[in-house]
């Protein structure tokens, strides 16, 4: 908790030297640690609208955060029915689509205002986040708008039910009228990697100012020794997992052996 | 309490590990299965991803499988030398599995070409089970007593290669032992199971094992291919959890015990009939899985560097 009060005060001190620029940011963690006990985690993002505290935040200025996680090659496959069985069929495979997105505002913005200002990932449709011009897509044989469209739909879902896409607004606390902070949930399906946080201030409907920072997710401990034996030694790993499973095996048979009158 | 998975990259229950491990275990040994065909799926539908899942069970039916030949031995109830046949030929056919696996999964249709097989072999084994073990335990209920030949002559003793196996009291041809163990070596590759539920039924109607020691002997054969199955997935696909494995293994190792005390309490027929229903269970949920219009047509898979 050291770290907090250390941003706290390099907070307090932005606040005076620079007295002219708007949007001041402390942030929580720096890094994720992914470890046996590793089930999700609440990112801490805090700042505040102004860095002269007597200029209070007025109606008109709101904050957007947005979290774009590593990216990662995905296929969508589609079901269809053939003489009544429900099989995989066509398939289309999008290239680095973010692992984590996440979007969050004080109040609500439009998705108008997104485009225009070409935020982040956004956009194409006004359900979805992926600026899917920046995808490198492989439409197989597909033709159709509107089938590439369920496609696109699709992702949007899946990731959604799995809590990695979310867009939400009203989730930031303000407090004292010019400092903001917000609870940003990272799920434990999470992808490892570096991780961008853009924040914007609005006033107005323009972005009056904007600050961007990086943290990573990583694997330490046990975790990061397991997966990295089973990339660079699989073999080793192999054999080690079979011993587990024989040494275990064996000695569950050796121990029974004694509650068994044969 | 949750546990995070290194290779699955998601956290889950372990009380809910635990659970699912002894479940599996107890049937496992109760019945001489692998168990695979019951922890893959089960694996699968708690959101492991499918690769993981069939890898990790291949690494936890080792463990149970062992366990299970040292309760079945102690009887005297393995008859290694048919476990060694059946070996020989499942060597080949897990060769010629992971050739036929890596083929499916560039086609795209793994998953439908493995539905579709579970679905076919475990309704027709669990069918001819069932109504085999019926009529056996309706002829005992009415007292009739089945004359039971010591050896029935069939097309497998007309075969060259004979050899004896004093444990089965069998001298027959080694070639339909080692097509049984191959089929089985193909099938464990592909569909990352022990075989077992295939393999019990194949050993007593095709080779005329008795049924005493039919379950110890394929126990004994499924610990070397499912390593071998193990070891193709740890270097070529890099899904085995070792985190996932060591809680499924613990839990299953103890549930396979008293699977084995439990069978001993039981006749083989009732054995047979409970395996059978089990097996149809099964059968029903991957054909209703194929059927049934599904809530998402769209599935997605990441697709993950293999080096």
């Amino acid at each position: 908790m050291n770290l907090k009060i250390f941003l706290f005060i390099k907070l307090l001190v932005l606040f005076f030297i620079s007295s002219a620029s708007a949007l001041v940011i402390g942030s929580d963690e720096e890094e994720i640690y992914i470890d046996a006990n590793f089930s999700g985690k609440n990112l801490l993002v805090f700042g505040s609208f102004f860095s002269d505290p007597s200029q209070a935040r007025d109606s008109k200025s709101d904050i957007l955060i947005e979290v774009v996680g590593p990216t990662e090659d995905v296929i969508i496959r589609k079901k269809e029915s053939f003489f009544g069985f429900w099989l995989n069929s066509k398939s289309v495979g999008f290239n680095d689509v973010p692992g984590f997105y996440y979007l969050s505002s004080t109040n609500e913005i439009s998705n108008e205002f997104l485009n225009e200002n070409n935020i982040g990932l956004l956009n194409k449709k006004d359900t979805q986040l992926i600026d899917w011009s920046a995808l490198n897509i492989d439409w197989g044989n597909i033709k159709n708008e509107k089938e590439k469209n369920s496609f696109y739909d699709a992702l949007i879902r899946t990731k959604e039910s799995e809590d990695v896409y979310r867009r939400v607004n009203g989730e930031i606390d303000i407090i004292d009228g010019n400092l903001f902070r917000s609870y940003i949930e990272i799920p434990n399906t999470v992808p490892v990697g570096q991780y961008e946080v853009n924040l914007y201030l609005i006033i107005d409907n323009i972005i009056s100012n904007e600050y961007s920072y990086n943290f990573m997710v990583t694997r330490v401990g046990i975790e990061e020794a397991i997966y990295s034996l089973s990339k660079n030694y699989p073999l080793i790993y192999g054999l080690i997992s079979l011993l587990i499973a024989i040494l275990i095996g064996w000695s569950g048979a050796e121990v029974f052996k004694r509650f068994r009158k044969v | 309490m949750s546990i995070y998975l290194p290779i699955a990259e998601l956290s889950i229950n372990i009380i809910l590990l635990l659970s699912i491990g002894g479940v599996v275990g107890f049937l496992s040994g109760m019945f001489g299965l692998g168990g695979g065909f019951l922890m893959t799926p089960i694996l699968i539908f708690m959101g492991i991803p499918t690769n993981v899942a069939v890898a990790t069970s291949a690494n936890q039916i080792v463990a149970s499988s062992i366990s299970g030949t040292i309760g079945y031995w102690r009887q005297g109830l393995v008859d290694f030398k048919m476990g060694g046949v059946l070996l020989f030929g499942s060597f080949f056919g897990s060769i010629l599995g992971v050739w036929i696996f890596s083929k499916l999964v560039v086609l795209g249709q793994i998953d439908t070409v493995i539905s579709i097989l579970y679905f076919a072999l475990l309704t027709s084994i669990g069918l001819i089970m069932l109504i085999e073990s019926s009529k056996v335990i309706r002829d005992r209920v009415r007292r009739k007593t089945v004359k039971k030949k010591i050896h029935y002559h069939n097309w497998a003793h007309k075969l060259p290669f004979k050899m004896k196996f004093y444990k089965s009291k069998l001298y027959i041809s080694a070639i339909p032992p080692i097509i049984i163990g191959f089929v089985i070596g193909i099938l464990s590759a592909t569909m990352g199971i022990g075989g077992t539920f295939i393999l019990i039924p194949a050993m007593i109607y095709f080779l005329g094992m008795p049924t005493s020691k039919v379950i110890g002997t394929s126990l004994f054969q499924i610990i070397f291919v499912t390593a071998l199955v193990t070891l193709l997935h740890a270097t070529t696909t890099f899904a085995v959890d070792a985190v996932l494995a060591f809680f499924l293994i613990i839990a299953s190792v103890i549930g396979a015990q008293l699977g084995v005390l439990a069978a001993n309490k039981l006749r083989g027929e009732e054995i047979r009939a409970l395996l059978a229903i089990i097996v149809l269970g099964v059968a029903t949920k991957i054909a209703l899985d194929l059927l049934v219009e599904p809530n998402e047509i769209f599935n997605i898979s990441v697709i993950r560097a293999l080096l």
